[in-house]
């Protein structure tokens, strides 16, 4: 297994670059759901960790925004970086037509959930997939058996599960004429709360618990993938340190809990 | 400009030939493998006989197929295809495309791409039309600058959502019903978490407005902007609803043909008429706005009302038979109703108000009141009426016939 971290800063990324095997690090105006970003310059910087870097522009891209896109994805090639996560599907086809040779990481958080869709976009330049954390154990261990992507799986952190373009949070705080002191927003139902941010391309909202599966066993090429947002960066290094033995209660998600959907009638 | 197809949702049989009937071109209908898990989808048999209605009239039925594929399904998809291929529907809507290339390599379907794939920029259609996908249903996000950058640069037929419910995220970006109600949102199962409540907190400060915290947002309506859409040229106008009833299918149906058929007759002379909104206002059980289309997507698109929605019970009935002898009408009730009331009964391309005067039971014994649902009545009504038109309260009194009765 290749010990995945989302980082929050560089000075970070330095502290724990000796526990780890590989950076995720969304990019500044071109990624969503996480709340640090960082700059080309910061990548080139993280370069001198040693470490796989992977890039991510998960944003959804508009058409005002693709001669940037195009531009940034040709700065990135020649950063000489392992790979690219991406949602957009723009991202599939600027990569074909500019022949560029920086692997794709398929990234739509809740649809990469199948070994047929996986090896659909591993034909199409994704040599890499980063599973969906709705899938149960026996699901991921199929995908695993039948996928040609190497992949990726978060094994610990805030999971995103919703993402929109609107600004919700400034939305409501505007309509009911309340007042934002920019500090961190929950949201709270039944006795859980949700953190949600408000950013310039979005909202999003995050689980209520740390997911935390690193109880499991996993194979030794997946990406786990460990996510520090909303996590002190003590603590992170700690879990880091420590991984199998970490102070987080064990969250397993829907690893062991399966999703329901009804049809009510078919042939 | 061309002449878009208007198509309609259709929830079962009963409400395809309704759409149909009200003017759709086209329905889209779901059937095992869709988004409306809860929803009475049609079996491969009903599809089939959808089809061949929908054929005999010369419109078309297109089958959702837009779930995020699990291994399960993957394995169980293909016969699925082959069915839907040899029943002769005109396109599947899909989002996951390892069902695109199941379909290409298996059958000759016409490939639809769904709102849930979310796409935004003309390079993400190109890609798909290079895919063999000839219809991009776009994300509902784009605004019509979006719209008229992707005409202008990809062939290939676009579909744009005009009239219904939204999503408050990018469609296919939200989990919030696997992880708040284990119901898994991108296979059928959305639990509609984005209407619910919430208590919105800053640090330890409750930030809270005279009503709760939502992501609910007001419904779309492009009613207004039916010509814009008819000059660039967009190929499919969508209407939203699988689980709506006959009723608001047929009236938003009958105003949105009768809007591009207007402006198609006589772009020039064309007027836009208020009452259009009016019409597709009392169906509904929100306020709605044109959302993203004008690039506004700020708190007036919100719906805080604290999950209040209104009811709507203007509908009254639908009309079973017509005996031209006796002028009676058979009528199947839906709202309650009585002698005395002023009513408006409607057809897809006419209708008229009256006072309903003679109501009688299935013994034919006159009563005054009609309180029970699908309550079979016969009723006297001064003009020709035909199977599937439909009865409600005459919605251009301001006064309440029924209320005024009482008191």
């Amino acid at each position: 297994m290749k010990i995945t971290a989302i980082i929050k800063n560089i000075n970070q990324a330095f502290e724990i670059k000796d526990l780890v095997q590989t950076f995720i690090v969304p990019l500044k105006d071109y990624s969503i759901n996480y709340v640090d970003t960082f700059s080309l310059d910061d990548v080139k910087v993280l370069k001198e960790t040693g470490k796989e870097i992977f890039v991510c522009i998960n944003k959804n891209f508009y058409n005002n925004e693709l001669n940037d896109l195009k531009s940034l994805m040709i700065d990135i090639d020649n950063l000489g970086i392992n790979g690219i996560i991406f949602y957009d599907i723009a991202v599939v086809k600027i990569k074909s037509d500019l022949n560029l040779k920086t692997d794709l990481v398929w990234s739509q958080e809740h649809l990469v959930t199948n070994h047929g869709t996986i090896n659909y976009w591993y034909d199409k330049g994704a040599k890499y997939a980063y599973l969906s954390s709705e899938l149960a154990k026996d699901e991921i261990l199929d995908i695993v058996l039948n996928s040609k992507a190497k992949l990726f799986m978060n094994v610990f952190g805030y999971v995103p599960m919703f993402t929109s373009r609107r600004h919700l949070v400034n939305n409501y705080l505007d309509y009911f004429n309340l007042s934002d002191k920019a500090g961190l927003k929950k949201i709270y139902k039944e006795g859980k709360e949700y953190p949600i941010i408000d950013s310039t391309h979005g909202t999003t909202v995050y689980s209520d618990y740390v997911l935390n599966i690193l109880d499991e066993n996993f194979f030794d090429d997946m990406y786990i993938v460990f996510n520090s947002i909303f996590i002190s960066d003590d603590d992170f290094k700690r879990v880091l340190l420590n991984f199998k033995d970490n102070k987080f209660p064990y969250e397993h998600g829907f690893l062991y809990k399966e999703t329901v959907y009804r049809v009510k009638k078919n042939d | 400009m061309i002449k878009p197809e208007l198509l309609a949702p259709a929830g079962d049989f009963e409400r395809l030939k309704i759409a149909l009937l009200y003017g759709a071109d086209a329905v889209y209908v779901g059937g095992t493998f869709n988004l409306r898990a809860n929803a009475d989808n049609f079996t491969i048999t009903e599809i089939e006989k959808g089809v061949k209605y929908a054929h005999e009239l010369g419109k078309k039925v297109y089958v959702t197929v837009n779930i995020a594929l699990h291994n399960k399904e993957l394995n169980e998809i293909m016969e699925y295809l082959k069915s839907l291929d040899k029943i002769g529907v005109d396109a599947i809507i899909v989002s996951d495309p390892a069902i695109i290339n199941l379909a290409r390599k298996n059958t000759s379907l016409v490939i639809h791409l769904s709102t849930q794939a979310s796409t935004i920029n003309k390079e993400a259609v190109e890609f798909w039309k290079n895919e063999g996908v000839s219809r991009i249903v776009l994300a509902r996000e784009c605004d019509m600058g979006d719209i008229k950058t992707i005409k202008d640069n990809v062939d290939v037929e676009l579909e744009t959502f005009v009239h219904g419910a939204m999503c408050a995220s990018y469609s296919g970006r939200c989990v919030l019903s696997n992880y708040l109600t284990a119901r898994d949102s991108n296979r059928g199962g959305c639990s509609q978490i984005c209407r619910w409540d919430f208590d919105l907190y800053e640090e330890d400060e409750h930030l809270k407005g005279e009503k709760p915290f939502t992501f609910c947002t007001k419904d779309l309506s492009l009613i207004k902007h039916i010509p814009e859409l008819m000059e660039l040229e967009v190929d499919s106008l969508k209407i939203e609803g699988r689980m709506r009833s006959s009723y608001y299918i047929a009236t938003i149906i009958k105003v949105y043909r009768m809007v591009i058929d207007k402006y198609w007759n006589n772009p020039q002379g064309y007027e836009y008429n208020l009452e259009y909104e009016q019409v597709l206002r009392r169906c509904a059980n929100r306020d709605s706005v044109p959302q993203f289309f004008n690039g506004y997507f700020g708190k007036d698109a919100q719906y805080y009302n604290g999950r209040v929605e209104t009811t709507n019970q203007d509908f009254l009935g639908t009309v079973l038979e017509y005996d031209e002898n006796t002028r009676l009408m058979k009528l199947e009730q839906r709202n309650y109703f009585k002698k005395g009331d002023n009513v408006t009964i409607f057809g897809p391309l006419d209708e008229f108000d009256f006072i309903i005067s003679e109501i009688y039971d299935e013994n034919m014994l006159e009563i005054d009141i009609v309180r029970h649902p699908k309550q079979i009545v016969y009723i006297k009504v001064p003009k020709l009426v035909k199977k599937d038109y439909m009865m409600k309260k005459n919605l251009t009194n301001n006064y309440n016939s029924s209320n005024m009765l009482e008191s």
